[in-house]
């Protein structure tokens, strides 16, 4: 029960924080996301001594229970969406305070505004990710749509109404496939429930709604036209919470769904295996042409989430690799849209690749920072190195080794390298290089800190005994919902 | 815990926590001339660590194993092993590190980001050492990603390539499209793509063998029987998949351009990286990889496909061998020179390693002990031409006899580090290449003369190339604009320690007699036929010594200067073709899909569909009368028809 009152912290702090001074306002929200962060610590220590579900309330048929769903497999996503909204908070004070002056605002009165909506935003998906019933989880996604939206058309960049609606419409399109999908499982008579413990089957039409849903919110390939608007023009503290925990979820309700009933990846693996690939390679090489420095890292996301789709199809071992992908990726790109946010902030709006080049000189802690992003992207020395490899376990459980196989392994093997080309590719050309300028800029302590600590506990989650603590737990989850070789300890 | 425990803590930590302090320091000049000392002081814990193993932890299994959960059930644990190559290989990692640290703290003096450069070269070493000692597969993947962002790290150092000191190749020289010279980020980025490219498939393949063993570490899996499960193609593609990242991580043939544009980094970069340890790295885990493998003991079960990528390692590395020193023998920047020679070493490392399926256990320490003489010798040589960079302000060779008398001690470890390095009778190295003599001989029944051959012509150049080195630089080069010849005290310490070590293991090896030595190499350098070789080695050596340059052969030599046009692959042909593909995926893709949904086609059909829609929104009674009368006609007309068909 006591889980339920830390999580609780975060949504008080919505309505508090806005009563704030913009610097209290952010310490709340910050310690509002890092409280409950060491209680799921805490949780993924104590394994099975905390509760696994808290029951809220009872809805007739075919809703069913209501009630937050406390397994590995959330601590995982939830740890990330604490730490990251924690430090983002941090990182948003001085970013959205010169964003305001910038857009010639009050910048008091438009704080308390825009620290409301953030905390909404952060706390919505926080309880997303802990949601025990597909609807509860359906409002929290609407949620997080209209709160990002809002965020963006009030304080985006360029044509950001526009943008906004771009966002909106897009993500409502998904909601709405997603929904339909979730209300047909809901009326199955095998199920007659929404509560995900009770959900026994998910039938092909259902899958498939919640399946395209997902895919727009991802999203690959096709529908990832909207995500470069959106994560270029949005202010960089949404940005930095849009692309590393928002697009991913899609990846978080898939794989619940999935965990429910596989039978629908088993069908098609080899086309969406495929697809994902493609939309991932595809992503990966857009990424050099960029010239706008967020846009960049917004087809750099999409390039990732292919991964996550790929781990989608791969088994259990592909699962535990889809969650790890989703950390990694939510630390790294946090760290550069933070970065590339630092950059904006110090350098007047610099967005411009083209125009940067050797700015390691006069920021050197944001460059630095950037680094440590771009080896999560990649996986080198961080949790992503785990992620990578239990994809790529579950390519070989998948396929096995053999000539007919190299036709899934050399793609997939092409798609892990892009990442670390882009972004050394990014590295070099952004921070290294002639320098226009190598006087060294002083700047606040907000824009690089929050980033080195997400930055290391990014490599601790590598080690033990972080590692130790928090993989077995969720290959326990997912083994036992898969049903293979028993219960592990 | 237990004690052992500490002394790997010790040994592994020590020199990233001692260089977290610096790296925190960096806005502060005060702290940054001083903390280098404490990070040394890390990497010196490392070198008692690594000793206080060598002599007082078990060699043999499955006592020297020591294994502490990671991650429970999955077989992705902390295991390290102290076997014959860990132990030996770990003093030679920490005390080179430790050397050129000590050779460094003169070197990097005044640098404009000493705490970048720390913070690596520590983090480097700790790498190094995580690789030597790991016994599971995957804790060794960690040291090796370590390895290669250490790399890209240090290559990179100097990113602001304001300094044409710190390029490789002649600026503005164009040869076709190309410009053939790069800057230090040049170098770092392309360092890290190219690693990136073997270490993806590396990682695959220790997943297939974690899926197909059900164990990771080295020392336990059934390497046999692994084998036969997967089969020919399994096997095949497994230990490809494998080899690349030891292919790339080492710069063998067609991944060698990275390691010379890795010349761009600081020279104690270049030594301890780039020739004594992390390119070695891949010959190194080759030769413990085979180690366990034991393929000749693999002769009696059927191992389909063992045999063919043996053959393919073999002639990898000798073909390697030969490429760097042809490029070699051409070149005439110093670190270049000496990073193609390192290329060509590696090669035959690889080379000797290989042949153990045919020759046994024997050629696998030929290999590791070749590893150790060059480890030390080409450290040395690098830390000199360091030297001689900064006294000189060139990269080049340059230098006559008269600048060799005024830097005496130098001039001395040069001649020690290369004569004991080529091969030369009876200096250290002539009793490890006439066991490779012997080994390639084993291969005339199986293979053909093909690889002594190689071998033979491989280190006849090498000696030219390492004869050329010293001649130029000390003896019959032209004379440096800049002379700066006084000072440098750490830095001919760190030499000095350096090259001492090959005497010291030239006694080991011949006078003491360790029975951990095979006594081969000593049969092995009293034969005649080695003795022929080293002779040819000597005259080779003589020669090039008194005509560093022939230059009727001077287009010959800019052929291998460009390193065959290799580069062309790298810097031409590659990125075109993916930056043809990106702008494809650009501007047709991405702009058609942004057209199709975002910007044109669908807001303009929604568009066109709302103006239909309005256009009815006249105001105008007539209008709307007359749309309902239409309607109510068309119902009409369709009831109509309906009421006929009933």
């Amino acid at each position: 029960m006591i889980m339920l009152y830390f999580l609780l912290l975060p949504l008080i702090a919505v309505f508090i924080a806005p009563l704030l001074t913009p610097k209290r306002a952010t310490y709340l929200s910050s310690a509002a996301f890092i409280i409950p962060f060491f209680s799921i610590l805490y949780c993924i220590f104590k394994g099975n001594g905390c509760p696994s579900e808290i029951h809220i309330m009872n809805f007739s048929a075919p809703i069913g229970e209501i009630y937050l769903n406390f397994d590995f497999i959330s601590h995982a996503f939830g740890l990330t969406i604490c730490a990251v909204s924690a430090m983002v908070a941090l990182f948003a004070l001085p970013y959205m305070k010169h964003r305001f002056e910038e857009m010639k605002r009050n910048v008091k009165s438009e704080f308390r505004k825009y620290i409301f909506l953030y905390d909404l935003y952060a706390v919505s998906m926080l309880w997303l990710v802990y949601s025990g019933n597909l609807i509860l989880l359906y409002i929290f996604l609407e949620l997080t749509l209209i709160t990002a939206f809002l965020l963006i058309y009030s304080y985006g960049y360029g044509n950001r109404k526009w943008v906004g609606l771009l966002y909106l419409i897009w993500c409502a399109v998904a909601g709405v496939l997603t929904l339909a999908g979730f209300i047909i499982i809901a009326l199955d008579p095998l199920n007659n429930t929404l509560a995900l413990k009770g959900i026994t089957t998910v039938g092909m039409l259902a899958w498939a709604f919640i399946f395209v849903g997902m895919l727009i919110e991802l999203p690959v390939l096709g529908p990832h036209v909207w995500l470069p608007w959106a994560h270029a023009e949005a202010p960089t503290p949404v940005s930095a919470l849009l692309s590393p925990l928002t697009v991913g979820l899609a990846g978080y309700v898939l794989l619940r769904i999935a965990l429910i009933d596989y039978s629908f990846i088993t069908t098609y693996r080899m086309p969406i295996l495929a697809y994902a690939i493609f939309s991932s390679i595809y992503a990966g090489f857009s990424v050099f042409t960029q010239t706008d420095f967020k846009r960049l890292l917004a087809y750099s996301t999409v390039s990732q989430m292919g991964y996550i789709l790929v781990a989608l199809c791969l088994g259990p071992f592909g699962l535990i690799g889809l969650v790890i992908q989703y950390m990694s990726h939510a630390f790294g790109k946090s760290i550069l849209f933070s970065s590339a946010g630092g950059i904006i902030a110090v350098h007047h709006g610099l967005r411009d690749i083209n125009k940067m080049g050797g700015l390691h000189d006069s920021i050197p802690t944001i460059s630095n920072a950037a680094v440590v992003g771009f080896l999560n992207l990649g996986g080198i020395l961080t949790i992503g190195m785990l992620g990578e490899f239990f994809i790529l376990r579950g390519v070989v459980d998948t396929f096995g080794v053999n000539t007919m196989s190299l036709a899934i392994i050399l793609p997939v093997i092409f798609m892990f390298m892009l990442s670390v080309w882009y972004g050394f590719y990014t590295i070099r050309k952004v921070f290294y290089g002639k320098p226009k300028d190598t006087k060294r800029l002083e700047i606040s302590r907000y824009f690089y800190v929050p980033l080195f600590i997400i930055g290391i506990l990014s490599v601790l989650l590598l080690f033990p005994p972080l590692s130790t603590a928090l993989i077995p737990g969720l290959k326990a989850v997912i083994w036992t919902f898969m049903g293979v070789g028993g219960v592990m300890p | 815990m237990n004690y052992e425990w500490i002394i790997f803590l010790l040994l592994f930590l020590a020199p990233v926590v001692s260089s977290i302090p610096i790296a925190l320091t960096y806005k502060s000049k005060e702290w940054t001339e001083k903390l280098p000392y404490l990070s040394v002081f890390g990497i010196f814990v490392s070198v008692l660590m690594s000793l206080y193993i060598f002599f007082s932890f078990p060699e043999n299994l499955p006592a020297c194993r020591f294994s502490y959960s990671w991650i429970p059930g999955t077989g992705i644990d902390i295991v390290l092993i102290t076997d014959y190559l860990s132990r030996y290989m770990g003093v030679i990692t920490a005390v080179i590190a430790f050397f050129i640290a000590v050779y460094g703290l003169d070197y990097m003096r005044g640098d404009y980001r000493p705490s970048w450069y720390w913070f690596f070269f520590n983090l480097f070493t700790a790498s190094m050492l995580l690789v030597v000692y790991s016994d599971n597969l995957f804790l060794l993947f960690v040291g090796w990603e370590g390895l290669g962002a250490a790399s890209w790290g240090l290559i990179g150092h100097w990113f602001r390539d304001d300094d044409e000191i710190a390029y490789v190749g002649v600026p503005k020289r164009k040869v076709g499209p190309l410009e053939l010279s790069w800057p230090p980020s040049f170098g770092g980025w392309r360092a890290i793509s190219t690693i990136r490219f073997g270490d993806v498939p590396m990682f695959f393949a220790i997943a297939a063998i974690w899926v197909f063993a059900g164990n990771l570490n080295i020392s336990e899996i059934e390497w046999g029987t692994l084998f036969v499960t997967i089969g020919y193609a399994g096997t095949i593609i497994l230990l490809l998949c494998f080899l690349i990242g030891l292919f790339t991580k080492s710069a063998q043939v067609p991944f060698s351009e990275w390691l010379m544009t890795a010349m761009t980094g600081p020279t104690t970069v270049s030594a301890l990286l780039h020739s004594a340890t992390m390119v070695a790295a891949g010959a190194f885990v080759f030769i413990k990889l085979t180690w366990y493998i034991e393929p000749w003991e693999l002769a009696h079960i059927p191992v389909p496909g063992l045999e063919h990528v043996y053959i393919f390692v073999l002639f990898v590395g000798l073909i390697s061998g030969l490429y760097g020193a042809l490029s070699g023998s051409g070149m005439l920047e110093r670190k270049v020179l000496l990073a193609a020679s390192t290329m060509s070493s590696i090669g035959l490392m690889f080379a000797a390693a290989a042949a153990s399926f045919w020759v046994g256990h024997f050629a696998l320490l030929v290999a590791f002990w070749y590893m150790a003489v060059h480890a030390f010798a080409k450290a040395s040589l690098f830390l000199v031409s360091g030297h001689l960079i900064h006294a000189t302000h060139s990269r080049f060779l340059c230098g006559g006899l008269e600048f060799g008398k005024r830097m005496k001690t130098p001039f001395i470890v040069t001649i020690i580090a290369t004569t004991f390095l080529v091969g030369i009778p009876p200096l250290t190295a002539y009793w490890v290449k006439s066991g490779m003599d012997e080994v390639m001989e084993h291969l005339i029944h199986p293979l053909g003369l093909i690889p002594l051959i190689l071998l033979i012509l491989t280190s006849l150049v090498y000696a030219g190339i390492m004869a050329k080195f010293l001649s130029l630089n000390f003896i019959k080069g032209e004379k440096p604009h800049h002379e700066h010849v006084e000072g440098g005290g750490l830095m001919k310490l760190g030499y000095l320690m350096m090259v001492s070590v090959l005497i010291y293991i030239l006694f080991y090896l011949v006078l003491f007699r360790k029975e951990e030595i095979p006594h081969e190499f000593i049969s092995a350098g009293g034969l005649l036929t080695s003795f022929g070789v080293g002779i040819a080695i000597l005259a080779c050596y003589c020669i090039a010594l008194y005509k560093p340059r022939i230059s009727a052969l001077s287009k010959l030599g800019t052929f291998f200067n460009d390193r065959m046009y290799l580069p062309f692959v790298n810097d031409y042909i590659l990125p075109k073709t993916g930056f043809f593909v990106s702008h494809l995926v650009q501007d047709y893709g991405n702009r058609g899909i942004d057209g199709f949904f975002n910007t044109k086609v669908m807001p303009g059909l929604f568009e066109r569909i709302s103006k239909g829609i309005r256009t009815i929104q006249t105001g105008y009674l007539t209008n709307y009368v007359k749309i309902v009368l239409g309607l109510v006609m068309i119902f009409l007309v369709i009831a109509s028809i309906g009421g006929m068909w009933i």
